[in-house]
């Protein structure tokens, strides 16, 4: 038997075993892992420990998030298909088992649709782990508002009122200080048509009615705008390492372009009169599913702890860091890629709880 | 990982004594802010520095190196 060698990395751990037959390799990033201890759970052999994680999460100490002892793990690969954030990964000759038929998996997604999306970034907003990014190309602002616009230079006194009300600052001129060979304050008054909204606001202004402007837009209509000039394209991303499948995209998204799918079902219980409102489940979730309740006036009592289950995936990290009990998570469904070992499929079963 | 304070940085402020989730649980009067009332907390401020009394009830959960001003109690 090939001995199990690890090696440490920052705080990534990779344990491997070479033998003639084949490469086993587990690798777990923890910038990926969410304190969830679910790999500690199914780990058959015992081989896997979770760190104290509200200390690591809340105090920076210089630790990873769990523990692998390589001399008990045999690198089965049943954390790999367990963790609900991907963190853990078993790869059997640099194939990894996610993306093998044979190995179980939990059922789980997290996906915008461009065709639905209209890139108001609201997703991008409320993501807890920053994990989308839409990039957007705004319409031509010259092209939404047409009109006419021009300054009589020899009425023009230079006086700058146009270009100080200008909410657009489209108007440019070029200042300078008076010489007898130029007396005026300013060589030059331009509109810069790329800005001009065509608000009128220089025309009315101006003290001696050097600016002739009309809106197109005031005056005949919108007729001559082009539907297609005022489109916003884009495209959306999801960073599936970052993920954690919480739902936050798809309930704000306005236009249900983003749909996510969680692998566990459950219960988030609360039990506020042991609660002591430390605050380390609420920094330790995945999910900002836990918060400190605002009172609204003075003197307002507020509940120690609010939750919005909503967002819960049923990880447990939060049930992992509570010093004093007061959080229960029930896993009721565990949702995962069929398999024919009975074995795993019982481990993977015993997730629920 | 093991809780442990350097009594030489405290000033006796006890901040950590009132924040601890624990201490609240086993001592309800300093979650209002109070000294504890039984010795069985995980610290006290004793003769103006902190002292630990029962470390191994500490789970490690982060909360009091958050509201210590000195880091004389940590979690290492």
């Amino acid at each position: 038997m090939v001995a199990n060698t690890k090696e440490v990395k920052d705080k990534d751990i990779c344990v491997l075993r070479i033998s003639p037959e084949e490469k086993r390799e587990l690798s777990f990033k923890d910038e990926q892992c969410i304190g969830c201890g679910i790999c500690e759970k199914i780990c058959p052999v015992e081989a896997i420990e979770l760190g104290d994680i509200g200390a690591i999460e809340r105090t920076g100490v210089d630790e990873s998030k769990i523990s692998v002892d390589e001399e008990k793990c045999v690198l089965c690969g049943m954390c790999s298909s367990a963790c609900p954030v991907d963190a853990l990964e078993l790869k059997l000759d640099e194939k990894s088992i996610k993306d093998m038929e044979e190995y179980p998996k939990l059922i789980k997604t997290a996906e915008i649709s461009d065709e639905e999306c209209i890139f108001c970034k609201a997703c991008e907003t409320a993501c807890p782990r920053e994990a989308i990014t839409i990039a957007r190309v705004l319409p031509d602002r010259s092209k939404l508002v047409t009109g006419e616009i021009e300054i009589d230079k020899d009425t023009c006194i230079n006086c700058g009122v146009c270009e100080e009300m200008c909410p657009a600052d489209a108007i440019e001129m070029e200042h300078h200080e008076p010489t007898s060979s130029d007396p005026t304050v300013s060589s030059d008054i331009s509109v810069n048509k790329d800005k001009c909204v065509y608000c009128l606001i220089c025309k009315k202004a101006c003290p001696v009615d050097a600016i002739k402007a009309v809106c197109r837009s005031c005056s005949y209509g919108e007729y001559d705008l082009k539907p297609e000039d005022s489109e916003i394209k884009g495209s959306s991303f999801i960073d599936e390492d970052a993920c954690v499948n919480c739902g936050w995209c798809e309930e704000i998204c306005p236009v249900d372009a983003a749909k996510v799918k969680k692998a566990f079902e459950g219960e988030l219980d609360i039990d506020l009169e042991k609660c002591e409102a430390c605050g380390a489940c609420v920094d330790i979730c995945p999910c900002n599913v836990l918060s400190f309740p605002e009172s609204t006036k003075p003197g307002e009592i507020v509940e120690k702890l609010k939750k919005d289950e909503t967002f819960c995936i049923y990880c447990g990290a939060c049930e992992n860091v509570c010093p004093v009990e007061a959080i229960g998570v029930k896993r009721t469904d565990v949702d995962f890629t069929p398999t024919k070992s009975k074995s795993w499929k019982k481990q993977l079963e015993s997730l629920k709880t | 990982m093991e809780l442990k304070v350097d009594q030489d940085l405290c000033l006796g402020c006890g901040n950590c004594v009132v924040a601890c989730p624990v201490n609240a649980s086993i001592s309800p009067e300093v979650y209002g802010g109070h000294g504890p009332k039984t010795e069985d907390v995980i610290m006290m401020v004793e003769n103006g520095v902190i002292k630990l009394f029962n470390e191994s009830k500490c789970t490690k959960c982060g909360t009091c190196p958050l509201f210590c001003p000195t880091d004389a109690i940590y979690l290492e």
